[in-house]
C-alpha cells in the first residue's frame, strides 16, 4: 500500500503541478498548449545544471560526508533554475499571444515543436549522445529522502504513515504540493488572483475598471511557464533518474487534459491527477501490488491481460470525462487576443 | 511599453544565448589527451581530410551511447582505427526506435558512398538491410555484430563479404546467474530487452536461469525468478519499467538482471531507490551505477577490432560468408573479476567454472527460449514468476 501512494505521486505531481500551470495560464485568458514544451526545456535545463554543479565539485563534500539537508538545498536550488529558464522560455508564447496577438494555438504549438529540437541539438552538443545525464551517481543515491536520514535504523519497520511519506520519496514531491496550494489560494483568495481570473473572462470590463490586462496576462503565462519548467524537471529527477532525452513522454499533452479533467479548478485537478496516476502505477506494477498487505498479489492473480492494466489510465479518464464533461466550463475569454476597441 | 517589450526580448534572447553557450563549452573536456587504449578518449567522430571514411559502424535501435551493446562494439572500432591510422564515422539509421529497412539500406548506402571499405553493423535486426546492400556492394566488407548464421542474399547464395559474429551470451548468463546464487542471493529477477524476440537476450536469460538452477542444486537452497520481457521492447528507459522494477525491489527481489541496452537506465534507478543490486549486460557496467555488483560480459569490442583486423590483415577468408562463434574459449565471454563486488563467491571458484566450460565438461543449453517459454527452465529448486 505505502509502494503503491509513493509511486502515484510520483506519477500525480508532475501531472498536477503542470495542469495547474496551465490553468494560470488559461485563467488570464492565454490557452498555453505550450505546457510539453516548457517541460521539456524546464527538465533539460534542471539536468544541464545538476550536471554542471556536479561537474564543478560544489556538493561533493556534501555527498562524501552524506550531508542530505545540503543535498536537499541543491534539489531546491536547480527546482528554481528550472522553473526560471521555464519563465523566460514561456515569454517566447507571451510575447507573440499578447503582443503580436498571433494566434495561441499556434504560438504553443511552435515552441512544442521547438522545444524537443532545441533540446535534442544542444544535448547532442553537451553529451555527444541523445542522452543528457548527471555525471556521477544515480538520482536516487544523491536526491532520495530514505529513512536513515530521519533517524531511523536501517532495518527499522516504521508505521504506515512514515515508510509512505518519509522513506524513499523526493523533496520534490512536497515542495510541489506545497506551491500547488499557495497558489491555489493566491488564485482564488487575493486581489490578484481574481484579477487574473478576470482578464480570463471579461478583459474588456477588467480594462474599464482599471486593471491593466496586458500585464495580468503576462503574469499569467510567466507563472505557467514557471511552474511547467519546474514540473519538466521534476518529472526527469522522479521518472527518468534525472536524464533529459528531449522527451517527456507526453506528460505535458496528458496535463492539459488533466487540467479540463479537472475543469480549471485547482482541487478537481488534484484529484484528476491522482486519479490518473493511480492508473497509470496499476497498470506499471499490477503484477508486484500488495494492497492489503496478506501477501497475495490479487491483482496478478486474475490472470487478465497486461495491456488491459495499460489501457486501464485512458478508459477511466475517458469515462469520467464522458459523465463530468456536460459541467465543463472554460474560461470565456481563453484564446481570444485582448483587443481594446472590442466590446 | 515598447521599450521595456524591446528590453525583454534581448534579455530573452541573451538568456538563451548563455544557455546555448554554457552547453557548447562542455565537451571540450574529453579530448586533450588521447590514449589508444581507452576507447572514451577517442573522439566519436572525425573529420578526414579527403572526406572519406575507410571503417564504418551502424548502430542498432537505441542510442550510440548506451554505455552497452552499440557503444562497445563502437569502441572497437574506434580502438582499431585509432591505432593504425584510419579514418572512421558512425551512422544512426533514421528514425530511431522505429528505424525501418529502408532507414537501415539507407545509413548502410551512406557508409558506402562515404568510402567505407568495411562496415560494422551492430544487431540482428539489420538483416534484411544487409543483404540487398551487401549483395549490391560485393568490394565492401561487412561485420556483423551479433547474427548466429551465414548472411544470404535475396536468391540464397550465401555472401561472402558478410562476417556473422554472435556470441555464447548463455556462457555469460550461466557465470552470472550461477555466481550471485553462490553469493547468497536467492530472489532473483530478469528484465530483458527486445519483447523477448531478440536472440541473443533470450540465450543470455536461459543461461541465467540455468546457472542460478546449477547453484541452486549444488547449495540446496530455493530460488525464485521474476523474469519479464515487458517494456523493453525497444531498449529504451522508461517510468514504467522503473516503477514495474520498484515493485519487485518491495517484494524482496534483491537483484535484477538488466539485459538490454539502456533499460540499465530504470532498472538502476529502481535499485538505487530500494537499495537493491543489479546485473550488467555486454560491457562492465559497474563504473555507471553503484548497484551494478557485476556484469554479464560479451567482447563486442575484442570481436570487432579482431574482425577489422583480419580485413586488413588480408585474412577475411577466415570470416567472410561463415558465422564465427565466439565464446569462453576466446575469453569473450565472462564476468569482469577484477571490478565485481561479490564476496562469498571466490575469483577461484569463478575460475574453476570457467575452466571446466573451457574443457566441455560443463554445457550449457544455448536452445533461444522466446517470450514465455522460459517457464519450462523451472526445476525443484528453482521457480520462475514470468511477468508477462
Amino acid at each position: 500500500m505505502s509502494f503503491l501512494i509513493r509511486q502515484t505521486l510520483i506519477y500525480a505531481v508532475p501531472l498536477m503541478i503542470v495542469a495547474l500551470a496551465g490553468v494560470f495560464a488559461e485563467r488570464s485568458g492565454i490557452i498555453n498548449l505550450a505546457l510539453e514544451g516548457i517541460m521539456i526545456f524546464g527538465a533539460f535545463v534542471g539536468v544541464l545544471f545538476v550536471r554542471l554543479v556536479q561537474q564543478w565539485g560544489w556538493f561533493d563534500v556534501a555527498k562524501q560526508m552524506d550531508n542530505w539537508v545540503a543535498l536537499q538545498g541543491f534539489v531546491l536550488m536547480t527546482m528554481v533554475v528550472a522553473a526560471v529558464l521555464g519563465a523566460v522560455f514561456s515569454l517566447l508564447l507571451a510575447f507573440a499571444a499578447i503582443n503580436l496577438r498571433a494566434d495561441q494555438t499556434i504560438g504553443g504549438t511552435a515552441l512544442n515543436l521547438m522545444a524537443p529540437a532545441l533540446v535534442l541539438f544542444l544535448i547532442r552538443l553537451i553529451a555527444n549522445q541523445n542522452t543528457l545525464q548527471m555525471a556521477t551517481g544515480d538520482a536516487a543515491s544523491w536526491f532520495m529522502l530514505k529513512k536513515t536520514m530521519f533517524g531511523f535504523d536501517k532495518n527499522a519497520e516504521l508505521g504506515f504513515f512514515a515508510s509512505t511519506f518519509l522513506d524513499k520519496v523526493y523533496l520534490t514531491t512536497y515542495v510541489c504540493i506545497l506551491v500547488f496550494v499557495i497558489l491555489s489560494i493566491i488564485l482564488y483568495k487575493t486581489r490578484f488572483g481574481l484579477r487574473l481570473r478576470s482578464c480570463g473572462e471579461n478583459p474588456q470590463a477588467a480594462d474599464s475598471l482599471g486593471i491593466n490586462v496586458v500585464k495580468m496576462r503576462y503574469a499569467g503565462v510567466t507563472i505557467s511557464g514557471a511552474l511547467a519548467g519546474m514540473g519538466g524537471f521534476v518529472y526527469a529527477l522522479t521518472t527518468a533518474n534525472c536524464a533529459s532525452t528531449g522527451d517527456v513522454a507526453g506528460f505535458g499533452f496528458l496535463a492539459l487534459a488533466v487540467m479540463i479533467f479537472g475543469n480549471w479548478k485547482p482541487l478537481n485537478i488534484a484529484g484528476a491527477a491522482m486519479l490518473f496516476g493511480l492508473f497509470k502505477c496499476i497498470a506499471a506494477a499490477y503484477a508486484s501490488l500488495d494492497i492489503n498487505g496478506d501477501g497475495v498479489f490479487l491483482l496478478a492473480n486474475l490472470g487478465l491481460n497486461a495491456n488491459f492494466y495499460r489501457l486501464l489510465p485512458y478508459l477511466v479518464t475517458l469515462l469520467v470525462l464522458a459523465f463530468t464533461s456536460k459541467s465543463s466550463r472554460a474560461p470565456k475569454a481563453e484564446g481570444i487576443p485582448y483587443d481594446k476597441g472590442q466590446r | 511599453m515598447k521599450k521595456f517589450l524591446a528590453l525583454l526580448l534581448a534579455l530573452v534572447m541573451v538568456l538563451s544565448l548563455a544557455a546555448c553557450g554554457g552547453g557548447g563549452s562542455a565537451p571540450a573536456e574529453g579530448d586533450k589527451t588521447t590514449d589508444a587504449s581507452d576507447p572514451d578518449s577517442i573522439e566519436d567522430s572525425v573529420t578526414a581530410s579527403d572526406n572519406t571514411y575507410e571503417v564504418a559502424f551502424i548502430t542498432d535501435v537505441g542510442q550510440l551511447k548506451d554505455k552497452s551493446f552499440n557503444q562497445g562494439t563502437y569502441d572497437g572500432v574506434k580502438l582499431y582505427a585509432a591505432a593504425n591510422g584510419k579514418d572512421y564515422k558512425y551512422y544512426q539509421p533514421a528514425n530511431g526506435d522505429q528505424a525501418t529497412d529502408d532507414d537501415r539500406v539507407k545509413a548502410m548506402q551512406d557508409a558506402v558512398d562515404g568510402g567505407a571499405e568495411i562496415i560494422v553493423a551492430a544487431g540482428f535486426m539489420q538483416e534484411t538491410a544487409m543483404m540487398s546492400v551487401a549483395a549490391a556492394n560485393p568490394d565492401v566488407k561487412f561485420v556483423f555484430i551479433d547474427c548466429d548464421h551465414p548472411v544470404a542474399d535475396a536468391n540464397g547464395a550465401v555472401l561472402d563479404n558478410v562476417a556473422a559474429i554472435s556470441f555464447q551470451e548463455e556462457q555469460s548468463g550461466y557465470l552470472a546467474g550461477y555466481a550471485v546464487v553462490k553469493e547468497g542471493y536467492t530472489q532473483l529477477g530478469f528484465a530483458g530487452g527486445g519483447g523477448g524476440t531478440n536472440p541473443a537476450c533470450c540465450r543470455y536469460g536461459y543461461g541465467y536461469v540455468q546457472g542460478a538452477a546449477a547453484a541452486a542444486e549444488e547449495m540446496g537452497v530455493d530460488v525464485s525468478i521474476n523474469y519479464t520481457w515487458q517494456y523493453g521492447d525497444t531498449f529504451s528507459a522508461s517510468p514504467e519499467l522503473q516503477t514495474m522494477i520498484s515493485g519487485w525491489y518491495e517484494n524482496g527481489i534483491e537483484i535484477v538482471f538488466s539485459c538490454g541496452g539502456s533499460i540499465f537506465q530504470s532498472i538502476t534507478a529502481a535499485a538505487a531507490e530500494n537499495e537493491g543490486d543489479v546485473i550488467g549486460v555486454d560491457v562492465d557496467q559497474s563504473f555507471e551505477s553503484d548497484t551494478v555488483v557485476t556484469s554479464a560480459l560479451k567482447g563486442l569490442t575484442e570481436a570487432t577490432t579482431w574482425a577489422i583486423g583480419k580485413f586488413y590483415n588480408d585474412e577475411w577468408a577466415d570470416i567472410g560468408g561463415v558465422n564465427t562463434v565466439r565464446g569462453i574459449n576466446d575469453d569473450s565471454v565472462g564476468l569482469p573479476t577484477a571490478t565485481w563486488s561479490l564476496e562469498n563467491f571466490s575469483v577461484d571458484e569463478y575460475n574453476t567454472l570457467v575452466s571446466s566450460l573451457k574443457d566441455g565438461t560443463l554445457k550449457v543449453d544455448n536452445s533461444v527460449l522466446a517470450g514465455g517459454d522460459i517457464v519450462q527452465a523451472a526445476t525443484d529448486h528453482v521457480t520462475i514468476n514470468y511477468v508477462g
